[in-house]
């Protein structure tokens, strides 16, 4: 019985290649977009489970606390390590990471920037048990002067990684000796590439580790002996900074607080500053998840109504099983058989497509998922549990229907019987217009939020900014940046240079200050810039009051702070100018000027009150502001001049429009997604509605034919079968719009400046799904209304 | 007594629609006794489909008992309707009614399948009933590449390759030719020899007359029945 089954979906499969394509294409592309985002889900929710002892890795974090502002920062202190180890026995060990950024690596005559350079305690091998392809963890980094790297950086030297061993690499003036290669891990909140021995560092260094409770520099991580011992930790955390911390700290308003941040929350459950990469959000994974559901079901949906639709051509089929001996649980097994044999099949394709499109999806998302999913247990698993469901789903309304057709109606031949219930079939249409919509409207809002954040007036002018990395450390450089500005400045394509410390788009650095209040002082804690003279000139950042640092007054280096706006308003100052500012030992801290507010980090978050110090020696960042017809000639000169002063760095350059618009990497990702999706929800959507429509108008055949015979036109009967369709999908236009806008207000709620929902942007994206649903049917009912009547209503 | 394969009182058939009612069978006795062939004839509409359909199980009557080989139908469920119709009924329609994905091999295993027939025994008994109606040459064939006469043909072979108690036939030769009706009348009337009881339902007077006994049906009631000589007289002979 089961072969006639296949037998039967098999031939009316081959025999009806439209729906058959339209049902498969429409599935596969579901399960496919699904797959992918199941990877993706997957991939975010699998960060630092590669660790074997990720259970038991907790990093601790702090919370800077002055009046009532809390800084959560993900960087703490470098003496709480070796404090939290030699407290607590429940702590196996605990070590240090610190951020060393961007840093040149020299073998012999080659140089190469390599990013994500950290120095690390010894033990890290040990608590991150990464596949160590050469060194032993216990080993790599115990020596001074030693590093590991990663086999991705390794391969950049040597064309057989494992080469790299035991070479002997240059950072600034330091070497170090390669004592590890380490198989880099993609999942993982910190993907470093270099990692260089603590013990590298000079001994006044470390000694001022060990005491150091002010500077936070380190990322800290604690191994328990047992995971159930966090909460026990964490309670005695807050007598462990009165007796270590506090102290130390001497007599400061400020208060810190610890806490123990489970490793494997750290990607998508963080809001801590000064994280050393990017973030996941959680809720990103729950829109995708939706996004998936969705898609899904728009194609399971298409098969729904297009089997109940077609069922008409198979109740003859029902009537005759019947007849001849079938009783309804066969029926329904037989057409349930068949919705999930089409999953199954679906299944493959879509393992087809998701092998072709993974490769694409991976740099959408900026993700590094390999093909080897597959073989992995659970997946194939759920893969024919989703493929078994789906079937089932999809199935039993059209096996329910199907198998009801009474025998005695449908043998007949002469009365159509009732093809389940068209409602319910419009109803299901409403649902995929309306989620194909909900989805349309929020990509376009997505889009114009993006172009609003872009185009958004910050207060300074982003771009034409040329800026070049400084390398830190090396002083010549840093010593030479005047006599580099000037010598950029001889050419005529370069307007203006000047050196900062940080460029907007960057986390500025926090200070407390002390404020004249009320005629005292008072502690108040800022946002801090510093920067050099020309900095305000070059960025195009207007005064409103006061005046810029001046060279000629040599008390600016010292004692002159210019404020935001914001600044003066949160401070109470009428006439900010002359104001006294300044740190508990200095009393000569005079404000010389105003500021226009700009927005110095990202639209996400509104202008808060921002100090801005001068500091042409503490430099970080070269910028240069170049004319628009010489970009390449300003480059040139640039990187000539770059090269005679700086020989042996590689000139390590961006634009600054570039850099500043990474922040919205995550929503422009998003956004890219997003749209892809929804476009294929539109698609599926609208292979379901021509499948529809074809059935529809075949159905009415003989009506179309006694319409035509009593002088219908063409157009009019176009217009009949279009309209019922184009009503659905203004009905979904109507239940689409709230629902978009609330989800959409919701996800604004991100940003401090937020583009108006406008009103075209519903009429934009309804009028798109007009069109597209009034194009697909007219194209199937204008070939049924230019049939032969005749021939028409022949047909019986 | 003769055994009855069909024993109806009083049968009766009404459809009730939002505001008319229609009386499709007003009080049909009707009693078939094994081996017999029996014509019903009648007007358009006078309720012979519906009675058919009744005595096929396809239907349930609204009013009155159905004994099907003593087993009281209008009690029956669903399941067990379709247990009796798979074990004892061969259907035989005007529009043929084949399945057009199956071949005319597959069509008439059909039956088999679902009353659980071995595959050999199967195989045998599908060639045994092609070989009879002389469709063997035709047997991977589609519906839609034969003849009407031949999906006729095939239908009829579908309708016994059970070896059903009763074929109910629906107009068997409305849509063929004289030639072919001549040759369908003629399969249906060897196989009432071989013992299958039939019921026809037929417009036809010459298809009548292959009849044991014509019943005339007229506003859904029984209005005459008369027992057709010639046809006794030809087997007396």
């Amino acid at each position: 019985m089961l072969k006639n089954y296949l037998l039967i979906f098999w031939r009316n499969m081959t025999r009806n290649k439209v729906y058959a394509a339209i049902n498969i294409t429409g599935l596969a592309i579901g399960i496919a977009s699904c797959i992918l985002i199941y990877l993706y889900v997957q991939h975010e929710l699998s960060y630092d489970k590669y660790f074997t002892k990720h259970d038991r890795i907790y990093r601790v974090v702090n919370n800077l606390i002055v009046e009532d502002e809390v800084e959560k920062a993900s960087v703490t202190h470098a003496a709480l390590a070796p404090g939290l180890a030699a407290d607590f026995p429940e702590i196996e060990t605990a070590l240090r990471m610190i951020n060393r950024n961007k840093q040149v690596l020299r073998l012999d005559e080659k140089a190469i920037t390599i990013e994500h350079a950290f120095w690390a305690d010894s033990n890290y091998f040990e608590v991150f048990d990464y596949k160590l392809l050469e060194g032993d963890p216990k080993a790599v980094l115990q020596e001074p002067n030693t590093m590991a790297l990663s086999k991705d950086v390794a391969a950049k030297f040597f064309d057989d990684p494992m080469k790299a061993m035991y070479s002997t690499f240059r950072i600034g003036s330091q070497s170090y000796k390669v004592t590890g290669i380490f198989e880099p891990v993609d999942a993982a909140h910190m993907k470093p590439n270099v990692l260089t021995s603590m013990s590298t560092l000079p001994a006044e260094v470390r000694q001022n580790f060990k005491s150091n409770w002010f500077g936070t520099n380190s990322y800290t991580y604690v191994l328990l002996s047992d995971s159930k011992a966090a909460a026990g930790l964490q309670a005695k955390l807050p007598d462990f900074v009165k007796k270590r911390i506090s102290p130390a700290r001497g007599n400061t308003t400020e208060r810190v607080e610890l806490h123990l941040q489970a490793l494997t929350d750290i990607h998508l459950n963080t809001d801590y500053l000064w994280e050393a990469f990017p973030v996941g959000k959680k809720s990103y994974i729950y829109i995708f998840s939706f996004v998936g559901i969705f898609i899904l079901l728009i194609a399971s949906i298409n098969y729904m109504n297009l089997a109940t639709a077609r069922s008409v051509k198979r109740a003859k089929e029902v009537g005759l099983r019947k007849v001849v001996g079938a009783d309804r649980s066969q029926l329904i097994l037989q057409f349930l058989s068949e919705s999930i044999l089409l999953t199954v099949f679906s299944v493959f394709v879509a393992l087809l497509l998701v092998e072709l499109m993974l490769p694409t999806f991976n740099s959408l998302s900026d993700k590094n998922i390999a093909s080897n999913y597959f073989l992995e247990p659970i997946f194939a698993a759920s893969i024919l549990g989703i493929a078994l469901l789906i079937g089932l789903i999809s199935g039993s309304y059209p096996a329910l229907v199907l198998s009801h057709f009474k025998p005695a109606d449908v043998l007949k031949g002469s009365t159509t019987p009732n093809s389940g219930s068209a409602v319910l079939r419009k109803g299901l249409v409403v649902l995929q217009f309306t989620i194909s919509l909900v989805l349309i409207i929020g990509t376009i809002i997505v889009y114009s939020q993006m172009h609003y954040l872009k185009s958004q007036d910050l207060g300074f002018t982003k771009e034409q900014v040329l800026v070049v990395d400084i390398p830190s450390g090396d002083t010549t450089i840093v010593n030479q940046m005047p006599v580099i500005k000037e010598q950029l400045l001889k050419n005529p394509k370069i307007t203006e240079a000047t050196t900062t410390v940080m460029i907007p788009g960057e986390t500025t650095g926090v200070i407390i200050f002390d404020v004249e209040r009320n005629g005292t002082m008072a502690e108040k804690t800022m946002n801090t810039i510093f920067v050099d003279y020309e900095f305000l000139d070059l960025m195009d950042i207007n005064l409103k009051a006061g005046r810029n640092f001046s060279k000629e007054i040599a008390t600016d280096q010292e004692n002159g702070f210019i404020l935001n706006e914001a600044a003066a308003n949160v401070l109470g100052w009428a006439d900010p100018i002359g104001k006294r500012i300044g740190f508990s030992d200095t009393t000569a801290g005079r404000v010389v000027g105003v500021v226009k507010d700009f927005n110095y980090t990202s639209l996400h978050s509104p202008i808060e009150p921002l100090v801005i110090m001068l500091a042409p020696q503490n430099n970080g960042y070269l910028m240069a502001r170049v004319s628009p017809n010489g970009i390449t000639e300003a480059m040139d000169h640039m990187q000539e001049t770059w090269s005679k002063f700086a020989p042996s760095h590689p000139m390590d350059y961006f634009f600054l429009d570039e850099s500043f618009n990474k922040q919205y990497r995550a929503e422009e990702k998003m956004l890219t997604i997003f749209g892809y999706f929804s476009l294929l929800t539109i698609i599926i959507a609208c292979m379901g509605l021509f499948g529809l429509a074809s059935f529809t108008a075949e159905q009415r055949t003989r009506e179309i034919g006694i319409r035509k015979v009593l002088g219908s036109s063409v157009s009019g009967i176009v217009m009949l079968l279009t309209k019922d369709f184009a009503l659905l999908v203004m009905v979904a236009i109507v239940l689409a719009s709230p629902i978009a806008w609330y989800g959409m207000q919701q996800w604004l709620q991100d940003f401090a400046y937020r583009t108006p929902i406008s009103a075209w942007v519903f009429v934009a994206s309804g009028l798109v799904a007009l069109c597209l649903a009034i194009v697909t049917v007219s194209f199937k009912a204008a070939r049924a209304a230019m049939t032969d009547p005749v021939k028409a209503l022949r047909t019986e | 007594m003769e055994e009855l394969v069909i024993d109806t009182k009083n049968l009766q058939k009404r459809y009730v629609t939002d505001t008319v009612e229609t009386t499709a069978l007003a009080g049909v006795d009707l009693k078939i006794a094994k081996g017999e062939f029996v014509a019903i004839m009648g007007p358009s509409g006078c309720g012979k489909s519906t009675l058919l359909n009744i005595l096929g199980m396809l239907d349930s009557p609204s009013d009155g008992t159905f004994k099907f080989l003593g087993h009281d139908i209008s009690r029956a469920t669903e399941r067990q309707r379709a247990k009796l119709r798979k074990e004892n009924l061969g259907f035989v329609f005007q529009s043929f009614n084949l399945i057009d994905e199956l071949t005319v091999e597959e069509n008439i295993a059909l039956p088999l399948a679902y009353l659980g027939v071995s595959k050999a025994d199967t195989t045998k008994r599908v060639q045994e009933a092609m070989e009879r109606m002389g469709i063997a040459h035709r047997r991977s064939h589609f519906p839609q590449q034969l003849s009407g006469g031949q999906q006729q043909r095939v239908a009829i072979a579908r309708a016994t390759v059970s070896n059903p108690a009763l074929i109910l036939a629906d107009e068997p030769t409305g849509n063929l030719d004289s030639v072919h009706g001549r040759e369908v009348m003629t399969l249906l009337s060897e196989l009432n020899d071989a013992g299958t009881t039939v019921v026809m339902v037929t417009h036809s007077p010459s298809d009548a007359e292959y009849a044991h006994r014509i019943v005339n049906l007229f506003d859904g009631q029984i209005v005459t029945e008369n027992v057709n000589v010639k046809r006794h007289a030809a087997e007396l002979l």
